[in-house]
């Protein structure tokens, strides 16, 4: 008894969190085997083996393989838009007072605004294709990055940057030694960040005007009362974000290793 | 003199100002005089100006406007109403953090706007599904920021209100309360771009009403003016709510000048 006691409570902080997750799920599970649910609500009602099921269905039909790719593809590609963007213009506008300032009335507008309210006007500029959602990934991920950046180049260690200057670097090499390096784990909090806005991007993006990706395959599923369907993608979707902003935290405690341990996280 | 040192003071806005001006009419001139503008394509600002006169000054957009932010209101009502008392009794009891933080923490990762048609089916397309819209994305920013904000209590003023006699209920009102109402304020900044986010996609979605549904409209139909029009009304609002969140921000926490959320 004293051993389960002490197993219990060396792991509770995992065992309380899975335990809870894992109740859910079952609670999700049995519900309609316990109560017979009304007529209504069962159109609208799948359970987890269900949602399984037609996971494993569509893998073998070949039927999520194209849609998945498709995502992938406006995802990565708005992203890497965004960091192309972004990370030069957070750079710039970190390092010079004036263009900070003409930058700024622009980047406060539309990081105050949800930037998903130009989806009609991208679909109109780019068309009802991959190009109108990599634009809608692009401009929803590239502010948290620009931001970010600029916050990273301000907060820089002024007596590194004056150290480097006295031994005559120039602008170039300023950038590169010092602030840089120092930028690094700001970026990557932007990263994170911007991964969260490029998926909801995607998401929303195939939405409207799509016949392909994960997201039209959520939107019409839900149409035609496949709810198991819907599931399956919100699942991926909350699947590839919980991965992703894993990665991002692994490679922000990869990159700023050198960095002495109270500075890490800020 | 006088006016360099006026410059030096008020550099940002004059910059700003000029930055910002000199967009426009460089989108006026350049499409009246150098590039032949195709009405069904893009538009100008003085187009967008007209339109903005008629749909807000005349008041045609307001209806839409009404309707938008009356399920904002209830999803952010319910939001608050369901999120602070998580998240402070997360912050409270140690076994309930560890029991709800990873469940609401994987929630909170994944992009639950994905759940937008489901909702909108289940729900209808009136006010209800874009309320439980907004209240789905609005919520986490609450609880967690509620939680992070008791759990950051100082623990010695806690400890000076309790040497002093004081009872649980003034610990409550005098150290907790006040020292998580900065962070809730910064959870309510996340909340509203979270949370019109939820609007606009219920109603480009599917919705017969709203700023949302009246955007795609004139999208659908060719009216840029219109649609410029529009967008514009939906950035003044979420810039004002957005600047007044931070106003009120450091208004409740002056001691802070920036804050610290996730």
């Amino acid at each position: 008894m004293n051993r389960l006691a002490n197993f219990y409570n060396e792991r509770e902080h995992y065992l309380l969190g899975g335990g809870f997750i894992l109740l859910l799920v079952l609670a999700w599970e049995t519900l309609p085997r316990l109560v017979t649910l009304p007529r209504g609500l069962t159109l609208f009602f799948t359970t987890p083996t269900r949602v399984v099921e037609a996971f494993y269905q569509l893998l073998v039909e070949n039927k999520i393989q194209h849609h998945f790719y498709v995502s992938s593809i406006e995802f990565l590609f708005g992203l890497s838009l965004a960091i192309a963007v972004g990370l030069p213009l957070g750079l710039i506008a970190g390092r010079s007072k004036i263009i900070d300032a003409m930058v700024d009335p622009y980047v406060t507008v539309f990081n105050a605004t949800p930037r998903l309210i130009f989806l009609p006007l991208f679909i109109l500029w780019f068309g009802i294709g991959m190009w109108s959602k990599v634009m809608i990934v692009f401009i929803g991920a590239v502010f948290p990055l620009l931001i970010n950046t600029q916050e990273g180049v301000k907060n820089v260690d002024q007596v590194l940057v004056n150290v480097v200057r006295s031994f005559g670097a120039n602008e170039w090499q300023v950038m590169r030694t010092v602030v840089l390096p120092n930028s690094v784990p700001y970026i990557v909090a932007g990263l994170r960040l911007a991964i969260g806005r490029a998926v909801l991007g995607v998401v929303v993006g195939e939405f409207f005007g799509a016949s392909e990706g994960l997201g039209y395959m959520i939107a019409s599923a839900a149409t035609n009362y496949k709810v198991d369907v819907v599931f399956v993608g919100v699942a991926i979707f909350m699947g590839l974000s919980l991965a992703l902003t894993l990665w991002v935290k692994k490679l922000e405690s990869h990159l700023s290793r050198w960095r002495p341990e109270e500075t890490k996280t800020f | 003199m006088e006016l360099r040192a006026f410059y030096q003071e008020h550099y940002r806005a004059i910059l700003g100002t000029t930055s910002v001006l000199t967009l426009i009419v460089m989108w006026e001139l350049l499409l009246t005089f150098v590039i032949p503008l195709n009405p069904f394509f893009f538009t100008k600002p003085s187009l967008i100006a007209v339109a903005f006169k008629e749909q807000v000054i005349h008041g045609a957009l307001w209806s839409d406007l009404v309707v938008s932010s009356r399920a904002f209101l209830w999803g952010f009502s319910l939001a608050i109403l369901f999120g602070i008392p998580t998240g402070a009794f997360m912050g409270w009891r140690r076994r309930a953090e560890y029991t709800l933080d990873p469940f609401l923490t994987a929630l909170y990762a994944s992009p639950l706007v994905a759940l937008a048609p489901l909702m909108i089916v289940v729900f209808g397309v009136g006010l209800l599904a874009k309320a439980m819209l907004v209240f789905l994305l609005s919520v986490f920013p609450f609880i967690f920021n509620t939680f992070a904000g008791v759990r950051s209590t100082d623990r010695l003023l806690i400890n000076v209100v309790r040497s002093f006699g004081g009872k649980e209920r003034d610990l409550y009102l005098k150290v907790i309360f006040p020292s998580t109402l900065p962070y809730i304020a910064a959870g309510a900044r996340i909340a509203l771009g979270r949370g019109l986010v939820g609007i606009i996609v219920g109603e480009f979605y599917a919705a017969s009403e709203g700023i949302g549904f009246a955007i795609s409209r004139f999208g659908d139909t060719y009216k840029l003016p219109e649609m410029f029009a529009g967008i514009l009304v939906l950035m003044i609002g979420a810039v004002v709510m957005t600047e007044g969140m931070r106003k009120l921000e450091a208004f409740l926490a002056p001691w802070k000048t920036s804050q610290q959320s996730r």
